[in-house]
């Protein structure tokens, strides 16, 4: 079996990923990153370097570090757009004799394509020390706007680097193959690819068979530097406010100000509030300055506010070039890293008026659908089913809801866990509710709600025979078996009597998707509800276990009580019992707790008092002074 | 009779090599499943050591301030106590990194090589050749962790 890679080649960086274990995988380089910055210097040295190595020779070398060349791949030098960029850069460009560009690096002259070529060559050897062989096939990606010339141009590099270029493919597209949409029925499909540098956004049309783009709109010169620079500006500005120092001409505190801006709006994706601290970073005749600064989130979006409506703005105008309606979306795609700012994502969430595809990570999403799309692409050409569409030939089923039994105060006690892998089995032990209970009843339940009968019962039998004890005593395996082709077996056996009992659900897993969909909605609609109920009737059992251990214990030790400990235990129960069937969990549990204290103290003195009293004889078992919570079956 | 007996061989013969068969693939997915553990146990090792990484680049800029600090004490306060007691606080995190087997990386005196240093300015100075150290640059082995900010030499001619 052939190993492929996916390449999302980029302006200003280039990642690339693989089918690992069947599952499609972000890969890091030789650096130990999965960014690669597609940037390529011949060094004062004469050695040749590509991607974060030639970034950190940059300032020294500007001329012969070349970057950013994907803006003019397949692109006539006289082009208006390209004679614009060209006025940007630090390294010397000319007009090739066929009408395309030229770049010079270290006296030689070379075609975008050849640039882009040394970027995937390195591309090439990252991926061979990562997946342990010489990859060939390959999927590239490429704006959806590129052209023919740019497309062909793509792949010409791909192949000058030594790779079998399966096809080249649109970034979007890449983005949607990753989430597999459009495998079954047609859907319009948004991406909203708001990177380093650039933003796009394009609008298509997938179908099982075709990809048709619809439309594509961008602003070349916005993304996320631009969040960093107005984080940097402002921490300037204060600076100079509270200091009377102006730092934006000392490049090297300018450095660690770029550093500490990117990390706040990093910190600030999973936080309300980032600390920037940057103590020495200059000084004056009064000695060593320190800057010390709070940026709370909502300060942070309103600095960038600006720039999200830009993006917002853009889609909106793309939408209507091809008069399109918002809600005639069906999905939203998140790509690039800006789209991990939270401002962004409520953006678009609020303008679409729906959820956008977020689950894998905007910055390796396209490559990863490259990667998806070589494979599936390989394993055509090999007679194969692409890795990672089935585990192995032994195909397992996951188990699509939980299975549990009813369990005291009608609980859910779940016994297999929905998704995990059949053939299976478990068995837990459960016990008796109340005192000389002679049977139980095993209510087997499938679904994902706490409370026993917002769930499905698939079945119940009573165990019986069992011999009267004290609840809590008895002991009661239950154990639950379901073989490959999911059917459920449920036995409990009475561990004193061994008498055994079971049911035998066949069918029981093979519920519709619909239905199962409709379990899973309603377990989520409910859960807050659920939990809630849930925590009362935790802390019911709890109080309910505790009454009888107390009961209990002043029955059996009527004489070695105090009277007075014993009425404050007595008036201590007669609340509990009263207020337990109240819905107010926390007074429920402040009142068992307090109850608890009082019958360990009164179990502590009955404890001394036996060993003062029978040092030779037998020490009796104390008694449960600290009760749990058990899972007990009525 | 023979007929009867050749059936029932046949159907021995099948049962036979199914069984091989499904026997071969459940030692196969055992087999799977120990390689599987094992090659978790590697890759919770790589993640112990990236875990590490991970600390020290959250320790560095700590470090990095503190030799900030050190560079501006005034000669006259250095013998100070106060001041001596902090500098042995550095040398305390230094021992840290040590102990995690975390490398500085040389710059004094070396060319400049973008696989361990970063150029940030061209000053005065022999060309190629590293003028000043601006921030450590620190290495676990051959592993760089974090490279060497530098200042490099731009040569008599520009």
């Amino acid at each position: 079996m052939t190993k492929v890679i996916g390449i999302d080649l980029g302006t200003a960086i280039t990642k690339f990923a693989s089918i690992v274990n069947g599952e499609p995988k972000a890969l890091d380089n030789r650096e130990g990153s999965i960014l690669t910055p597609s940037i390529v210097a011949q060094t004062k040295g004469g050695e040749r370097v590509v991607g974060i190595l030639a970034q950190r020779q940059a300032i020294t070398n500007p001329v012969n570090t070349i970057s950013g060349v994907k803006r003019f791949i397949g692109r006539r030098f006289s082009d208006a757009e390209v004679q614009k960029e060209l006025k940007l850069l630090p390294y010397e460009t000319r007009e090739r004799s066929d009408g395309g560009v030229e770049v010079k690096m270290a006296d030689k002259w070379l075609t975008p394509i050849e640039v882009s070529a040394m970027i995937l060559q390195k591309v090439k050897a990252d991926a061979k020390d990562k997946l342990g062989e010489e990859i060939k096939n390959v999927v590239i990606t490429c704006p959806a706007n590129f052209d023919d010339s740019q497309r062909k141009a793509t792949k010409a590099a791909g192949e000058i680097a030594g790779f079998n270029v399966l096809r080249v493919i649109n970034e979007p597209t890449a983005a949607a193959l990753a989430y597999g949409f459009g495998k079954k029925d047609a859907k319009k499909i948004l991406a909203y690819d708001f990177g380093g540098g650039t933003f796009d956004v394009t609008i298509l049309d997938v179908s099982p068979d075709t990809v048709e783009v619809l439309a594509t709109g961008g602003e070349a010169h916005l993304g996320g530097n631009d969040f960093d620079q107005i984080i940097i500006n402002w921490l300037l500005e204060e600076f100079k406010k509270d200091q009377g120092i102006d730092l934006s001409k000392d490049a090297l505190a300018l450095q660690r100000l770029k550093e500490a801006a990117e990390k706040a709006k990093t910190e600030l994706s999973s936080s309300f509030e980032a600390s920037i601290n940057l103590p020495f970073i200059t000084s004056n005749q009064d000695g060593p300055k320190h800057l010390e600064y709070k940026l709370s989130r909502s300060q942070f979006d309103s600095m960038t506010k600006e720039l999200v409506v830009r993006s917002i703005e853009r889609v909106r105008k793309t939408l209507e070039e091809i008069k399109i309606n918002k809600n005639e979306i069906d999905e939203v795609i998140l790509v690039g890293g800006t789209t991990l700012i939270p401002a962004v994502r409520d953006a678009v969430k609020e303008f679409f008026g729906k959820e956008p595809n977020k689950s894998i990570n905007p910055e390796e999403v396209v490559a990863i659908g490259a990667a998806i799309e070589a494979e599936i692409l390989t394993a055509k050409e090999e007679g194969r089913t692409p890795e990672g569409d089935i585990k192995s030939v032994l195909l397992l089923d996951v188990l699509p809801l939980s299975l549990g039994i009813e369990t005291l105060g009608s609980v859910n006690t779940v016994m297999i866990a929905k998704n995990t892998t059949i053939p299976t089995s478990n068995s837990q032990v459960f016990s008796t509710a109340v005192d000389n209970q002679t049977s139980v009843e095993i209510n087997v339940l499938q679904g994902e709600r706490p409370m026993a009968t917002d769930n499905r019962s698939l079945g119940r039998f009573i165990l019986d025979g069992i011999a009267p004890a004290p609840r809590g005593m008895p002991q009661v395996e239950v154990k639950f078996d379901i073989d490959a082709s999911g059917i459920l077996t449920v036995v409990a056996t009475d561990k004193a009597t061994k008498k055994v009992q079971s049911i035998k659900v066949e069918g029981s897993i093979g519920l519709s998707k619909e239905d199962i969909e409709k379990m899973k909605k309603e377990a989520e609609i409910h859960a807050a509800e659920d939990q809630k109920k849930k925590e009362l009737i935790e802390a019911r059992n709890l109080a309910d276990n505790l009454i009888y251990t107390c009961e209990k214990t002043l029955k059996d030790n009527a004489d070695k009580v105090q009277e007075t400990d014993k009425n404050d235990i007595e008036a201590k129960v007669a609340e509990l019992k009263k207020l337990k069937e109240s819905d107010s969990i926390d007074d429920i549990k402040k009142k068992t707790e307090e109850l608890s204290q009082a019958i360990q103290k009164v179990g502590a003195q009955i404890y001394q008092q036996q060993q003062q009293q029978e040092p030779q004889e037998k020490k009796e078992e104390p008694q449960n002074d600290a009760p749990e919570a058990e899972t007990e079956k009525e | 009779m023979t007929k009867e007996k050749e059936n029932i061989e046949k159907l021995l013969e099948e049962s036979e090599a199914k069984k091989n068969e499904y026997f071969a693939g459940w030692q196969r997915e055992k087999a799977d499943f120990i390689n599987y553990k094992q090659k978790e146990l590697t890759r919770l090792q790589e993640l112990l050591i990236s875990v590490k990484e991970g600390f020290a680049l959250e320790l560095l800029p700590v470090i990095d301030n503190f030799s900030l600090a050190e560079k501006t004490i005034p000669e006259a306060e250095k013998g100070n106590n106060s001041i001596k007691g902090l500098i042995l606080i550095k040398k305390q995190l230094e021992g840290v990194l040590k102990s995690l087997e975390i490398e500085e990386i040389d710059t004094l005196n070396q060319k400049f090589d973008p696989n361990l240093h970063e150029a940030i300015e061209e000053i005065e100075g022999e060309e190629g050749m590293i003028i000043e150290e601006i921030e450590k640059g620190y290495k676990i082995k051959d592993k760089i962790i974090r490279p060497a900010k530098v200042k490099i030499g731009k040569g008599n001619n520009n």
